[in-house]
């Protein structure tokens, strides 16, 4: 590598960085805002305006940053910022806007599944560090959560990967090869799809524990627990922890659509250039918007809290067994289909 | 060349440090912005507890044993299986020791 | 030639007389003076390491070395024993003198104030000779001696705080299980002794058929190392002496546990590499049937160790069945490229496994020094008991999250890169295997988050209040292993190219590590 491919590297990494955190901050908190104005409407209330989140945070920046007195310090104020800081660096290894990957070549899906790990453990810790009994409580049954949702995860990134070696594609994992053929290309008859949906569906369902919304925030319990593990934080730490809330549902959001639906438009109607990429941008953000109405608003608003060894059985028990359902109706997808074309 | 390619996928190690050095910049800026100071030593240092007093931190401390409750117990079954399977008699590991080698010898065709 | 030549050619004797003659000078040394003792030797790992620098040099530039004791023609009473050493032999010994310098560096404070330290480093001193022998050697026969020497020395030091009623149990069931494991090795030598006239594996490997005693022969080599390693069910020993033992020498008996995993590979590799793919099972090549069963045995491996670990209150035996399932991690690399044997993803697998052998023993080695340096601290060992050190033991707690990170996998440190390679290399061969290991790897977090809460966060106790930080040579060992932790994470190419991708090769190849000796007779 010369001087001149590190240098406009290096460039490309500051202002990729710097661009998607402007870009995720604040479309994760835009998402937020339409999040509470829409379950709002639903619960018949009118809800408050577009804007709200951002100036929740903007209070919060203005409170006071309160330390407990039997938390440690240093873990106590540096975890939120590693949890932010964590979920913005997931949104350069992930199509956005339905533009290629910033940074495909530098990481593939295991290690984002690992790398969303890191802002729920950042909450973990955080509550294990604050010195008080409501917040360990929350922090552990946030980390049975964490047990409880990977099962399902896990299947579903394996049986992608899977089909996709089946197929014979190369470097199965990575982003690219997975955006460049959409997954509704590779299976070859009905099982497959059937397969896929169901997938689709667990992951749909998995999406909400991992924001810890309702049904699956048994840690942060605000009627039971009284905040849980962020009953201690106040001012800018509890403004971190907010907005990596909207960050993450953004990155969530786009590993959905990226996985499933990284269909573009701007081929089918013959745009180029600067009005295809407008309208690709637009089409992105709406699909971001339909999943989050799928699986975090509407869900929130019509079913109660779960407690947590409910949660661990949801996940481990039906939900297991449903993806792996659809593991092999994706494994007997080509066998049915061989049958038919043979027969 | 710093890459580490599996085959079916990349992991670029200093390419992620790399950004997380810089989204920290930016964000330890961000997070400049908001206050600092607290009243120190007051009634908001101490835990929460909706209003009840708080007791003593031996009182208040809740043990590494009791943690992970929702999902040890949800695996009942499982732990009282396998907790009766480590005995802690030295006879009991040579017997794991024979079953293995008897299911093995079957499976390799010599009994 | 010159005198570096002469060096290289002699090294393989040196890299284990040197340890084994410091051993013998430790009692005379420690009448003295202590602190020459321990100078003498950490000063004998450090000469150890190098003669292995060298060697290494040597061998993964230019193939395979052979070293001969005794008949060196073919003259009748062929009566010899054979080192060959192999790219394989050298990532083994690499691990095994970086585990025992840092053991010796932790020991200078963690045991100062116990007694009877003369034997203590007389016994660890032969205790990593006889692992180095392990690895060294190209004789079943050589390979069983050292074997029952390094089980004789750890039942020793496993023992070693007699006045704990529980380290002399755990120090009784270890000395059964291994003796009893060494005279079925012992039977297995003598079957392929009275078949085919010959001891060291080249050899054997070149005559073997797949007679029906060959058979016994496999199937009693592979479960007896496999139980020395660690595999589930025969794994109960490893959570008693491994929780018992001092921390220093658990890091040394880490290393003699691999070195039986390594005793498993090179049987499989090597001893029966001409037999794998050509002799026939159930319409099965023999190579798929001896790689699913390992691959069964490490996934219960696997999901034993880390649900057992979960509800554990003793510190050291919560990290010891942590092991026990890192220990499937191995196997299950292993057995994927021997059922695959051929294919491009085989190799993969087999770098991955090797490569999580080096990760494991310096994060698993890493978790032990800190629970060493907690008891040192506060006399305690169950978690219940200790709570908030984080005030006071500062660097602990820093190199206690590097620990908890590397050994649950996370990247950018180096257990991310083993598990990575493993997990995008065993999917291929079925993929309910990769599911379960990635779970498996995020309930390992949980469990060491537990600890990290249990031990460093939470309120301050009163009887913690004068904790002090670790002395100083604990916290360098400490900081060693952390160093290298990070190092292989954020640079993964370069250790795999150097050490884990000859390693692979070699042991693939074993019709080169064959024609070495029988070449070069």
């Amino acid at each position: 590598m010369d001087i001149l491919e590190l240098s406009e590297l290096s460039v490309r990494i500051i202002l990729g960085t710097l661009g998607l955190t402007a870009f995720g901050i604040i479309f994760g908190l835009f998402y937020k805002g339409i999040d509470r104005k829409l379950s709002a409407r639903m619960q018949g209330r009118i809800g408050p305006p577009l804007r709200q989140p951002f100036r929740d945070v903007a209070k919060l920046f203005a409170k006071e940053n309160i330390v407990p007195d039997h938390a440690i310090p240093w873990i106590f104020n540096l975890i939120p910022l590693v949890g932010l800081i964590a979920a913005i660096s997931i949104l350069l290894y992930l199509p956005i806007g339905g533009f290629p990957a910033l940074f495909s070549w530098g990481g593939d899906l295991i290690v984002i599944l690992y790398l969303l790990l890191i802002p729920s453990l950042s909450l973990v810790i955080g509550g294990f560090s604050s010195g008080s009994p409501y917040a360990i409580i929350g922090a552990q049954r946030e980390m049975a959560t964490i047990i409880a949702y990977e099962f399902p995860l896990a299947i579903i990134i394996i049986t992608i990967a899977w089909k996709f070696l089946q197929k014979g594609a190369t470097n199965v994992f990575s982003l690219a090869t997975i955006t460049a053929t959409p997954v509704w290309n590779q299976v070859t008859g009905p099982l497959g799809i059937i397969g896929f949906a169901i997938l689709l569906l667990v992951l749909l369902l998995v999406t909400p524990a991992e924001l810890s919304k309702i049904p699956f925030d048994a840690s942060e319990a605000e009627t039971e627990i009284a905040g849980g593990l962020l009953v201690e934080y106040s001012g800018r730490n509890l403004a971190m922890f907010y907005l990596m809330d909207g960050v993450k549902t953004v990155v969530l959001a786009s590993l959905v659509v990226t996985l499933f639906f990284p269909y573009n438009l701007s081929p089918l109607l013959h745009l180029a250039s600067y009005p295809g990429m407008a309208l690709d941008i637009l089409f992105y953000l709406f699909k971001v918007f339909l999943i989050i109405l799928f699986s975090v608003t509407l869900i929130r608003v019509a079913i109660a809290r779960l407690k947590i060894d409910q949660i661990v059985y949801t996940y481990w028990i039906p939900l297991t067994l449903a993806s792996l359902v659809g593991l092999i109706l994706v494994m007997w997808d080509s066998v049915v289909m061989n049958l038919f074309s043979s027969a | 060349m710093f890459t580490l390619e599996s085959g079916s996928g990349f992991w670029n190690p200093l390419l992620w440090i790399l950004i997380v050095f810089i989204a920290f910049l930016l964000l330890y800026g961000i997070r400049g912005f908001g206050r600092n100071t607290y009243k120190k030593d007051t009634e908001q240092t101490k835990a929460f507890l909706s209003g009840n007093k708080e007791p003593s931190p031996d009182e208040m401390h809740v043990k590494a044993s009791n943690l992970y409750w929702g999902f040890t117990t949800s695996l009942n079954n499982v732990y009282t299986a396998l907790r009766k399977m480590h005995t802690g008699n030295t006879s009991d590991y040579v017997l794991w020791f024979v079953i293995i080698l008897a299911v093995l010898f079957l499976v390799f065709g010599v009994m | 030639m010159t005198v570096l030549d002469l060096l290289i050619e002699h090294a393989p004797a040196l890299i284990v007389a040197i340890p084994l003659f410091g051993a013998f000078l430790m009692p005379l040394v420690s009448r003295v003076n202590e602190k020459l003792r321990n100078i003498l030797a950490l000063s004998i790992i450090c000469l150890t390491g190098f003669f292995i620098w060298l060697l290494a040099t040597d061998v993964l530039a230019r193939g395979p070395r052979l070293y001969i004791f005794g008949a060196k023609n073919l003259a009748s009473p062929m009566v010899r024993i054979l080192f060959e050493v192999d790219s394989m032999s050298i990532f083994m010994i690499t691990i095994t003198v970086i585990l025992a310098f840092i053991a010796l560096v932790y020991s200078w404070s963690f045991m100062k104030e116990h007694d009877g330290l003369d034997k203590y480093y007389t016994l660890v001193l032969l205790l990593i000779a006889s692992t180095l022998g392990m690895e060294l050697t190209g004789d079943v026969f050589n390979f069983f001696v050292f074997l029952e020497i390094s089980c004789i020395v750890s039942c020793a030091l496993i023992a070693f705080f007699i006045s704990e009623g529980e380290a002399l149990e755990a120090a009784f069931k270890y000395i059964v299980v291994s003796s009893i494991g060494a005279l079925f090795i012992l039977f297995a030598i003598g079957l392929l002794y009275a078949q085919y006239d010959a001891l060291n594996i080249a050899t054997l490997a070149q005559v073997l058929k797949y007679t029906f005693l060959d058979k016994i022969v496999l199937v009693l080599l592979v479960v007896v190392l496999g139980m020395k390693a660690g595999l589930v069910p025969m794994h109960m020993w490893l959570p008693d002496s491994y929780g018992r033992a001092p921390p220093s020498v658990t890091l040394i008996i880490i290393g003699a546990t691999l070195a039986s995993f390594y005793g498993v590979l090179r049987v499989i590799f090597t001893l029966y590499g001409n037999v794998l793919s050509n002799a026939m099972r159930f319409a099965l090549p023999v190579n798929v049937l001896v790689g699913w069963i390992l691959i069964a045995l490490a996934i219960i491996s696997i999901i034993v160790g880390v649900i057992m670990a979960l509800v554990q209150t003793d510190l050291m035996r919560l990290i010891a069945f942590a092991a026990v399932a890192e220990v499937g991690y191995m196997f299950l690399a292993i057995g994927t490229s021997i059922a695959a044997l051929g294919s491009p993803y085989a190799t993969t697998a087999l770098q991955g496994g090797l490569l999580h052998l080096l990760n494991d023993a310096l994060d698993i080695g890493l978790l032990f020094l800190v629970a060493g340096a907690l008891y040192y601290a506060t006399k305690k060992r169950l978690l219940d008991d200790i709570s908030g050190l984080a005030r006071n033991m500062k660097y602990t707690t820093v190199f206690f999250i590097i620990g908890l990170l590397a050994v649950a996998g996370m990247p950018p440190l180096n257990g991310f890169a083993s598990k990575f390679l493993i997990y995008e290399s065993v999917y291929q061969l079925n993929p309910i295997l990769s599911i379960v290991a990635i779970l498996c790897s995020i309930l390992m977090l949980a469990i060491f988050v537990k600890v990290f809460y249990a031990a460093f966060l939470g309120p301050e106790l009163p009887g913690f209040k004068d904790v002090k930080e670790a002395p100083r040579s604990m916290l360098l060992a400490m900081g060693l292993v952390a160093g290298l932790a990070i190092f292989i994470g954020l640079f993964p190419n370069i250790v795999i190219d150097t050490l884990v991708k000859p390693a692979a090769d070699a042991l693939v190849n074993h019709a080169q590590y064959i024609s070495t000796v029988i070449g070069g007779i």
